[in-house]
């Protein structure tokens, strides 16, 4: 049985003002046991589609089941099948990490006793054990995120949706939160995450669909994905305007960004020495040449046309975290 | 697993959280009850010579010698919107997303809406109890007996649930605890177009008229004649009628715009 199948759903939001199709044509199958990246921009309709898949939003038209289970007719099962963890996270400040693990447990069903040993696991798990007694307004925003994730574990749930969990967090915290949601899922439990960062897809996702503008634009392994692109990356870089604009019309069928030209062939590293040639013989100097396999970037750019914000930053970030 | 809890179970343990929040800011509950305090010591001590004893064998003994029977109710009155924190606490969920949270969990929603209105009962008895008990200290001396205390008690919590219940429908409509914070500024006309200080005869022409709209009114009225008066039994039924109907209001009021809330958009 499949955890996730969701077909051509879409949601459109009518207000007084306007008419949103935050959400137009999304579908996808998630595999029990997996981690499945959902890969957008801001406003791609990532969080639209958790809430629909969560029971938080009715489906303007198309069908998901979770598990099986009809998510629009049968909103109360799905609930108990699933952990959910929202973009923006619903804790309460004035109360302490452990009273907010002992009441969801006990809203989850479990006895004063059992809620209490249920308590002390999660702070574990989550690594808050230290800071459980005090007021969650007090914790950092990594913290949070991870007094999050684990109220969304109190009924072991089998299926976990996480909206951006790592959003807003240090490189260092941010890996934390990796090696947690991999290790449940190695426990078996199936994971279906959004995220902005083409690092956190590649790393944490078995299988990604990347969404922009409400429609699932490209759908695979991150393996798959690159491959799909067909070839290696070329990177030519160039000093100056006129070289580049020369090497644009030698070239042909690059993609400029910035003083950099980009070609995608196959077998890149052979053909180095021949596009060399070709360049200097009609006089444009090269600063620099380099062959890549291509990169869930490169693959984000073929199927949207632009590149992921951002995603140069946390590259930047974590290098420098790691001196 | 199963959840398993009943709806009642859930109920507990979501008002004992509402609780906790509350037992966490002591001090939100202060201002309220000092308002309250302040209606039964100022004007005793600005009205009471007067109305408590040198009026007495005029026209205007309506105190019948002790003003803290009369001044009573209408410091009951104002403790007893302390209910309106219901509103805002249950707005203050649905802004830090624990609303969400618990939508998304297979516990009923009517669970989620009621925790609030139970912890806004407890304050109004709380704070309508704290006033009565300094009421009885400095002399409050019902004339039907000790009773008396039971019934303005009952009558202050059915008006205080009325405006836990306008206090939901205000604040989930507007969304926002400010919108919450703001309902609770009727209580400006509530207290005082009423016949707050002296008796609905004794008002101006048009106070008279606005008073006599004012369900406050009633409530005060039914809460004078059993302090002052002794058994006037429809004076005391229309306070019951006035503020049961008003609660009755409120309450479908915050019952729909609740589900409003809970609804799927
Ligand atoms: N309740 C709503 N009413 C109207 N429009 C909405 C509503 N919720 C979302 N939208 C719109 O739908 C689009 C998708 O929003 P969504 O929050 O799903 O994006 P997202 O992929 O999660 O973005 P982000 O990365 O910023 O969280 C946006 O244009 C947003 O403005
Ligand atoms: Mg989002």
């Amino acid at each position: 049985m499949l955890a996730v199948d969701v077909k051509n759903i879409k949601k459109t939001f009518i207000s007084k003002q306007d008419i949103v199709e935050a959400v137009k044509d999304v579908s996808f199958q998630v595999k029990q046991g997996e981690i499945f990246g959902l890969l957008g921009p801001n406003g791609a309709g990532k969080s639209t589609t958790i809430l629909m898949l969560t029971t938080l939003l009715s489906i303007t038209e198309g069908s998901a089941s979770v598990l099986g289970i009809d998510v629009a007719s049968k909103d109360k099962e799905v609930r108990e099948k699933i952990g959910v963890a929202l973009q923006d996270t619903g804790l309460d400040n004035l109360l302490t990490g452990k009273e907010l693990f002992f009441t969801t447990c006990r809203l989850w069903g479990y006895s004063k006793k059992d809620s209490e040993v249920r308590t002390g696991e999660l702070l574990e798990l989550v690594g808050l054990t230290e800071a459980a007694e005090r007021r969650v307004k007090t914790y950092s925003g990594g913290m949070k995120r991870r007094l999050d994730l684990g109220l969304s574990l109190v009924h072991s749930p089998e299926i976990l949706f996480l909206d951006e969990p790592t959003t807003g967090l240090d490189p260092g915290s941010r890996r934390v939160l990796w090696d947690e949601i991999k290790r449940l899922r190695d426990n078996g439990v199936t994971i279906i995450l959004t995220t902005q960062y083409l690092e956190e897809a590649d790393e944490l996702a078995d299988r990604i669909a990347i969404i922009d503008e409400g429609l699932v634009v490209a759908e695979g392994t991150a393996d798959e994905l690159k491959a799909s692109i067909g070839g290696d990356v070329i990177t030519f870089a160039f000093d100056n305007y006129d070289d580049l604009e020369n090497a644009k019309n030698i070239l042909k069928n690059t993609v400029q960004e910035k003083n950099e030209l980009r070609i995608t062939v196959e077998d890149g590293a052979s053909k180095i020495p021949v596009y060399l040639k070709d360049l200097s013989s009609n006089g444009v100097e090269v600063s620099s040449v380099s062959a890549s396999k291509p990169t869930l970037d490169d693959v984000f750019l073929e199927v949207t046309g632009y590149r992921l914000e951002g995603s140069e930053d946390i590259k930047k970030s974590e290098e420098k975290s790691k001196r | 697993m199963e959840s398993n809890r009943s709806f009642l179970v859930q109920l507990q343990i979501l008002t004992k959280r509402m609780v906790l929040r509350v037992v966490r800011r002591p001090l939100a509950e202060l201002p309220n009850l000092i308002i309250s305090a302040f209606f039964l010591f100022v004007y005793d001590g600005a009205l009471g010579g007067v109305f408590g004893g040198a009026a007495s064998g005029t026209p205007f003994d309506f105190a019948k010698g002790n003003f803290i029977n009369f001044i009573l109710p209408v410091s009951i009155v104002s403790a007893s919107l302390s209910g309106a924190a219901s509103g805002i606490y249950l707005v203050e969920d649905i802004e830090s997303g624990v609303f969400k949270r618990y939508q998304s969990m297979p516990i009923s929603r009517w669970a989620i809406i009621l925790a609030p209105m139970n912890v806004g009962a407890f304050r109004v008895l709380l704070q309508s109890g704290l006033i009565l008990f300094i009421g009885i200290i400095i002399g409050a001396d019902p004339a039907v007996g000790s009773i008396g205390f039971l019934i303005v008690l009952s009558i202050a919590f059915i008006w205080g649930m009325g405006f836990a219940g306008y206090s939901v429908a205000a604040g989930v409509k507007s969304g926002s605890s400010q919108g919450a914070q703001a309902a609770t500024f009727l209580f400006f006309p509530a207290i005082f177009l009423a016949p707050t200080f002296v008796p609905r005869e004794a008002l101006k022409g048009w106070l008279e008229t606005a008073a006599a709209y004012n369900p406050t009114t009633y409530v005060i009225e039914a809460m004078r004649a059993v302090m002052v008066d002794g058994w006037e039994l429809d004076v005391l039924f229309r306070g019951y009628l006035s503020a049961g109907l008003f609660a009755a209001l409120t309450l479908t009021l915050a019952v729909i715009s609740a589900r409003k809330a809970t609804e799927k958009a």
